[in-house]
């Protein structure tokens, strides 16, 4: 399985949340729910730590544009 | 016309007159054309009978000489002054005693700000005719865009404060960055071929279009047909944040979504990284909540079956008991105690009830129970 997008496991996280809030799961679905859960928790946080922001040039353009 | 030259061996050498000649013949042919430009230089004299004009390109300061014959220019009755934009409709035409290349107008016209406003009104009416500024074909902008592509004029201070506007909300933004010209004849399809150059670079979910404030004229690239076209056909969502709150570009009504600050355009397409932070910290918190929350119900949910568990061999027992009381009570009811009690008496002769005078005979022992007590006795006679 390929790694969730970072708003993808956000949504997924909040979907479990609201499961859980719900007092529908059973037990065996909770813990389930929660281990997933406690997992994109990991996935969000490593990916608003780590993303590293960049600001790239698209250097050669404005040479190509001078007259 | 025969150009002559002077012929030295092999060598064909034209005077200064000839040569001009020639070259002003040549350019001659060339057709007619509208010009525009600045006017500078302006003089005209009574004594004259032509006027000189220089003609500026006001984007890059290119000139051009114009003459017109003075009778001509003063019909015109223009007042031009120097500064005014113009179209001048003329043809080339080399003044031959100077070999001065020059534009022989043949009339003028003003071009001003309502002439702008004019053909600007058309195209808006046109494009949108066309159905390009329809709002169903705006495209939602992404949350979390994996790259941005900013196309900004080579202006310090608007990309700069797109930028930082950008990074601060959301540090971890990843931004490609194509320069360009944004001002003067040449933007438009500069800043479109931009666009097409940073939607063709990898992950780009999103192209913001910035440009700092300007003049009317400055914005004017910004409305023209070429770039509106190239908007509309641009793969990924577009921000349009050129100039300020009251400039209405075509752009802006192209693009996808439109901002009228740095600070607007940052956050139409990042979102706030601390508020994101935030809202993750809390679903955190959800989740540890509500699987407790599932825990607690099972325990209770056990506790309760426990307790039912533990009270149900109490329970068999008095269910049992209760059983045994009421056989108690009918055994109870069908004894014949209480017929002894009103005065009957039950005889009982070698531990046999007595129920005929033949079970007995005189001498006999007898046992007598009453209600209360009971004595022995002897048979005396039978009937």
């Amino acid at each position: 399985m390929t790694e969730p997008s970072f708003e993808d496991a956000q949504r997924e996280l909040e979907g479990i949340v609201q499961r859980l809030e719900s007092g529908e799961a059973s037990l065996d679905e909770a813990i389930t729910l929660w281990e997933r859960g406690e997992e994109l928790y990991r996935l969000c946080s490593a990916k608003l730590d780590s993303a590293q922001g960049r600001i790239e040039e698209l250097a050669r353009r404005v040479e190509a544009v001078r007259p | 016309m025969k150009v002559e030259a002077i012929e030295y061996g092999d060598r064909r050498v034209f005077t200064v007159s000839s040569f001009n000649r020639g070259v002003g013949d040549w350019l001659s042919r060339l057709p007619t054309v509208w010009v525009e430009g600045e006017v500078t230089e302006l003089s005209r004299q009574a004594r004259w009978q032509s006027v000189f004009l220089t003609l500026k390109d006001p984007t890059d300061g290119a000139c051009l000489g114009v003459t017109m014959a003075r009778g001509q220019f003063d019909a015109l009755r223009l007042e031009l002054v120097n500064g005014e934009r113009v179209h001048v409709f003329g043809r080339p035409e080399l003044f031959e005693a100077r070999g001065d290349f020059r534009l022989r107008a043949l009339s003028i016209e003003r071009f001003g700000l309502g002439d702008h406003l004019a053909a600007l009104e058309r195209l808006k009416r046109k494009l949108a005719a066309e159905g390009l500024f329809s709002p169903e074909r705006k495209r939602a902008l992404p949350r979390i865009p994996r790259r941005i592509g900013l196309v900004t004029g080579n202006d310090a201070a608007a990309k700069r404060d797109v930028l930082t506007a950008i990074t601060s909300r959301f540090p971890p933004a990843r931004i490609l960055v194509a320069e360009t010209y944004v001002q003067g004849p040449r933007a438009a399809s500069a800043i479109a071929e931009a666009l097409r150059e940073i939607c063709d670079a990898p992950e780009i979910d999103v192209v913001v279009l910035a440009r700092g404030g300007g003049s009317f004229e400055d914005l004017l690239p910004f409305s023209d047909e070429r770039l509106a076209r190239a908007l509309a056909a641009c793969p990924v969502p577009i921000v349009s944040a050129v100039g300020h709150e009251q400039d209405l570009p075509l752009s802006d009504l192209v693009a996808d979504a439109r901002a009228s600050t740095p600070t607007a355009a940052a956050r139409l397409v990042v979102p706030d990284a601390a508020e994101l932070s935030a809202r993750l910290e809390r679903s955190r918190t959800a989740l540890a909540r509500g699987t407790r929350g599932a825990l607690d119900r099972e325990r209770r949910r056990l506790d309760v079956a426990r307790d039912h568990l533990r009270r149900a061999p109490l329970l068999v027992l008095e269910r049992r008991r209760a059983a045994l009381e009421q056989s108690a009570g009918r055994l109870r009811a069908l004894s014949p105690r209480a017929t002894l009690e009103r005065g009957y008496a039950i005889v009982r002769a070698a531990g046999k009830i007595v129920r005929s005078s033949s079970q007995v005979a005189s001498g006999n022992r007898v046992d007598v129970e009453l209600g209360t007590g009971g004595f022995g006795a002897n048979v005396e006679e039978t009937r």
